[in-house]
């Protein structure tokens, strides 16, 4: 498949290349599983969300996480996140108790272009630190680990 | 710096392969793009394809990919266009995403995929395609020599008589609905539409599908596009229910153009 590149892959690539490879990804045109990403999602559009895990739907055809986020204010908003579908999780080593109600969660994500509170999550930080993948607009999702 | 270059690396071919395959390839092994999930496991398979007792290759397996997913174009061949008539650019032009059939868990019809595996299963009397994806539906191709019958109900995969040219796979269609789209960008056809599916295991890992679109209903001439599906090795179908829970596909607000 690499040799489709017509090379061999660079080993020596400097930190300024690597982020700018990084901002080309997240820039990349998402495809979701079974609809249009950009008529849905707007890329230009990212947020992150801090807080509680309040509701997990682990079905088709997207997987989907409510988080409930407080503002300075103590208002608390409940956020609709969009997974990918179980399966492409599972087969990415993601288990249906990844996420639990009451984790204390990060999420990063693009935001519904009809202004709701829904989003994407491309990344979700876990409680305990790590930062996996969402495999919805990223396309594959390293696993996080068993708790 | 070698943990640094290994990033850079990985970011290398997965940008790469990205672009890959929003030019001409089919969702393939490494796509970060709507791969099903398959990005892990063995790699591609190559060697010759395999042979059934009868002779003829063996097309068993399950794959992914092999047809469009976000525009059709992408498997015409370069420089070549689609011969739309204008009246259905802008039937094209005017759909939303939300109504695409696919993303209201629908089937998709032919020639399109989803980014999910699928599986064919070859019988002396028919060949099946069994999709994980939406909606989780099959194809089935009759192989006896049977001919379409007259005044087909229009439906979603039509009707499929198959026969071997040789070491490739000729699926001939008709009977379709004008219900589906031929990707997410909205493509459209009409009831006559009429597909040539020519199927060849270039390689144990490759099937490479070209298909002659011949709808002269919205078309101003038959034209020919190519995906190239890849076998997963090792992998099942999985159950997937789209309609489990599709109740947010009203959010998407968007035009089919910005797929």
């Amino acid at each position: 498949m690499y040799d489709a590149l017509g090379g061999g892959v660079p080993m020596r690539v400097n930190v300024g290349l690597v982020a700018g490879l990084a901002a080309l990804l997240l820039m990349a045109r998402p495809v979701v599983a079974h609809h249009s990403f950009a008529a849905e999602y707007d890329a230009n559009k990212p947020v992150t969300l801090k807080g509680t895990v309040s509701k997990v739907e682990w079905m088709n055809p997207h997987a989907r996480f409510y988080v409930d986020v407080k503002d300075e204010k103590g208002t608390v908003t409940n956020w609709n996140l969009e997974l990918a579908s179980p399966n492409v999780l599972v087969r990415n080593g993601w288990t249906r108790n990844a996420l639990k109600v009451g984790d204390e969660v990060t999420v990063e994500g693009s935001r519904a272009k009809d202004g709701s509170n829904m989003a994407n999550a491309r990344v979700v930080k876990l409680a305990d630190g790590r930062r996996v993948f969402a495999g919805s607009s990223g396309g594959d999702a390293p696993a996080p680990a068993q708790k | 710096m070698v943990r640094v270059a290994r990033v850079a690396a990985i970011l290398v071919v997965v940008l790469a392969t990205s672009m890959l395959a929003a030019q001409q390839t089919p969702p393939a092994a490494t796509s970060p793009a709507g791969s099903g999930g398959l990005n892990r496991g063995p790699a591609t398979p190559s060697g010759p394809a395999p042979r059934l007792p009868n002779g003829h290759v063996d097309l068993s397996g399950v794959w992914q990919g092999g047809g469009p997913v976000g525009n059709i174009a992408d498997g015409l061949a370069k420089g070549e266009a689609l011969p739309i008539r204008p009246e259905y650019q802008k039937i094209m032009d005017s759909r939303d995403a939300k109504d695409d059939p696919e993303a209201n868990c629908l089937p998709t019809g032919v020639p399109r995929r989803d980014p999910y595996p699928w599986r064919i299963l070859q019988t002396p009397a028919l060949t099946f395609m069994l999709f994980e994806g939406n909606i989780h539906s099959y194809r089935q191709i009759f192989m006896d020599g049977r001919k379409h019958p007259a005044d087909l109900d229009p439906t979603w995969y039509g009707h499929s008589v198959g026969q071997w040219e040789g070491d490739t796979l000729v699926v001939d269609s008709v009977g379709f609905n004008d219900k589906f789209w031929f990707d997410f960008r909205g493509t459209p056809h009409t009831e006559k539409l009429h597909t040539i599916e020519r199927y060849t295991r270039t390689n144990m890992g490759t099937l490479v599908i070209e298909t002659t679109i011949d709808d002269l209903g919205a078309y101003t001439k038959p034209f020919r596009v190519s995906f190239t599906a890849r076998l997963r090795p090792g992998e099942e179908l999985m159950e997937y229910i789209c309609n489990e829970n599709n109740g947010f596909v009203h959010h998407i607000t968007g035009s089919a153009k910005e797929f």
